[in-house]
């Protein structure tokens, strides 16, 4: 089975980036990990990355609730970056409103919403889908 | 006036005889008449006031009556009276006792006398009268009675009407539930009514002292002097307006004033006159209702922001629990194996549920503008039917179904989906343990609601017991394996978010009977 080279997870929450990471390790996931804490750590590097060219994740885990900058902002604001590699978005959120989840789908770049907690199976599905595209 | 000139004159003339006098009080026009016609003086006068003469000597018992006096009392004109026959026709009483006392003391003590009482005519018309009398003395002895009956029935009924009226209108005035006063050109306080009296907290005396400015909220002035040019111009001649008074303590007054001025027959202002009704105690609830409301709104956002909370917050934890879990049995599954781990699993997994159920409860109230439709009650009950058609046969349970097929209720598919299946399911769930469930299903209307009745036969609900808590979160009644104890506190509340409601009876072993009440589609 192929393997994702970088993954990406921006998330406040340092119980589910250290169970996402675990899980992904567990899993064979990926190579390695990139962790922002929230959006605009995340957009400040990933924007330096990407004029770069150099190692862009090639999946986000992205959630919704952050301070500073929240999923959204970040959806608006990564749209305006331009990139020459696809790069898929994954919504991870706790939250389970409908409103949210309508919400994601106006963001082309985004992929599906996955409701946490996320288990080996998401994982799994996720791997299946982001390599074979 | 011009009567008792008349009256005072015709007395001088029975004393002198004499029609010069007379001939004073009538202008020369009617003199010319009764001089081209030749008719009697006297018996114009009579006929003209609706004066009659009458005369009653003493000394030979007689009575006599002028034509006008017979015709007063609707008698023919041949009628010979006598003082018995005089004194019947008043009206017993206080009419009755006053003739006589007067006659009597007319001749006793040679008083005249001038009353006004009621006669019943031959006719048995009441009437009112005039009465006349006067005694004519002979050596300090009384020979005869002269007197005068005059017609008096129509003016005396009319300005008793309007005596009455005014009565009635003062009554009014004072007793109103509205304050009302009368206001001079001036603005002076002429006249108010007790109630208004009660709304500013001034005696009658102390406001006819004040002027209406002394009165007004200073920023309420300006409208009041507008109002008054405009209506003393006679460009209106009624203003209304919500407006502001001081009372005695100098405390604001909310009012509803409703001011009209009065002008003579000649168009010349008058006074105005007031209506004032006090509106602080309604101003002061409102403002408790409006306070309520503000709280209510308040506390709604809070619950949404409870529910919000419940969503996410609430929920991540949970998750991250969860998937702790998950990388403990694959990291160090050693430590699984005791009695503990499962037992946390299972905390674990109970709050996820916990958790999704407060979300779905949230979620259905506070969904604002909810989305109803019409929806045909005999197709969707079908639908919902055919979706637990397995359940139905493996359980061999009896359905009788008698839904109008024309019934359409107003609903969100999905809640109406819910709360079919949960009354389902319950209903098989909670039969008697050794035999089939049945169920009967029967739909009556009224003017709002279709209430669809939906019948079991199963082991039924102590509701002296459980009534109050049957639509409870968590509450379960059945030692069943199934029972989560959240499907009836769901189904409540989304019957409730589309307007409807239930209501239920049950017996202990003989089944329970739900009631659900769904707003009919217009």
């Amino acid at each position: 089975m192929n393997k994702i080279d970088i993954a990406c997870i921006i998330d406040d929450n340092p119980i589910f980036i250290f169970g996402a990471k675990r899980m992904m390790e567990l899993s064979n996931f990926c190579n390695s990990f990139m962790v922002f804490k929230n959006g605009q750590e995340a957009i400040n590097n990933l924007k330096v990355l990407m004029s770069s060219g150099e190692s862009i994740p090639e999946i986000i885990l992205l959630d919704i609730n952050m301070p500073i900058m929240d999923g959204w902002q970040f959806l608006d604001e990564f749209t305006t970056i331009e990139s020459h590699k696809l790069i898929t978005i994954y919504i991870v959120s706790s939250s389970i409103d409908p409103v949210d989840m309508n919400r994601a789908k106006h963001y082309e770049n985004v992929s599906n919403y996955i409701i946490k907690p996320i288990s080996l199976e998401t994982l799994n599905t996720l791997l299946k889908e982001v390599t074979q595209e | 006036m011009y009567f008792k000139l008349c009256l005072r004159k015709l007395k001088i003339i029975f004393a002198k005889q004499n029609s010069t006098i007379i001939y004073n009080i009538l202008n020369n026009s009617e003199v010319k008449t009764l001089k081209n016609k030749k008719v009697s003086l006297f018996d114009f006068i009579q006929k003209q006031a609706a004066i009659g003469t009458w005369e009653y000597d003493i000394k030979l018992k007689t009575v006599q009556w002028s034509s006008q006096t017979k015709l007063i009392h609707e008698v023919p004109l041949d009628y010979e009276p006598t003082v018995e026959l005089g004194l019947s026709f008043y009206r017993k009483g206080d009419s009755l006792n006053t003739i006589s006392e007067a006659f009597t003391n007319c001749i006793e003590k040679h008083t005249d006398y001038d009353v006004e009482i009621q006669i019943i005519t031959a006719t048995g018309k009441y009437k009112w009268v005039r009465a006349i009398g006067t005694a004519i003395i002979e050596n300090n002895e009384c020979v005869k009675v002269q007197g005068l009956f005059q017609d008096i029935d129509e003016k005396t009924k009319n300005s008793k009407a309007l005596a009455f009226k005014e009565r009635q209108l003062s009554r009014t005035f004072e007793t109103a539930l509205v304050g009302m006063a009368i206001i001079d050109l001036k603005g002076n306080w002429i006249d108010v009514n007790k109630s208004f009296c009660n709304t500013f907290g001034y005696t009658k005396a102390e406001i006819q002292s004040l002027t209406f400015m002394d009165v007004t909220h200073p920023d309420d002035l300006e409208q009041d002097y507008k109002a008054m040019k405009a209506m003393l111009n006679g460009k209106v001649d009624h203003f209304e307006v919500e407006k502001r008074y001081l009372n005695k303590k100098r405390e604001t007054i909310w009012t509803q004033l409703f001011v009209s001025i009065v002008r003579n027959s000649s168009g010349e202002a008058r006074h105005f006159v007031a209506q004032i009704n006090d509106l602080t105690e309604i101003k002061k609830s409102n403002h408790k209702v409006s306070q309520l409301l503000a709280t209510t709104e308040n506390q709604n956002k809070r619950l949404l922001n409870f529910a919000h909370i419940v969503s996410h917050n609430l929920r991540s934890h949970y998750g991250n629990l969860d998937m702790l879990l998950d990388i403990v049995k694959m990291d160090l599954p050693e430590t699984t194996e005791n009695e503990i781990f499962p037992l946390v699993e299972q905390a674990v997994s109970h709050l996820g549920e916990t958790v999704a159920n407060l979300n779905e409860v949230a979620a259905i109230n506070i969904q604002k503008d909810l989305k109803t439709e019409p929806i045909n009650l005999l197709k969707h009950f079908n639908t919902a039917f055919s979706s637990i058609s397995a359940l139905i046969l493996e359980s061999k349970t009896e359905i009788t179904v008698d839904i109008d097929p024309k019934i359409v209720v107003k609903g969100v598919p999905a809640y109406l989906d819910s709360i079919l299946l949960n009354f389902l399911t319950n209903a098989i769930k909670y039969k008697k343990p050794n035999e089939p469930a049945k169920i009967d299903i029967n739909t009556n209307r009224d003017k709002e609601f279709v209430v669809l009745e939906i019948k079991d036969y199963g082991q039924g609900i102590d509701l002296k017991k459980y009534g109050d808590k049957l639509f409870g979160m968590y509450k379960t009644f059945h030692k069943h394996e199934d029972s989560r104890g959240i499907g009836l506190f769901i189904t409540k509340n989304q019957v409730e978010a589309i307007g409807g409601k239930i209501e239920v009876e049950s017996k202990v072993n003989e089944g329970t009977t739900f009631y659900i009440h769904l707003k009919t589609y217009e």
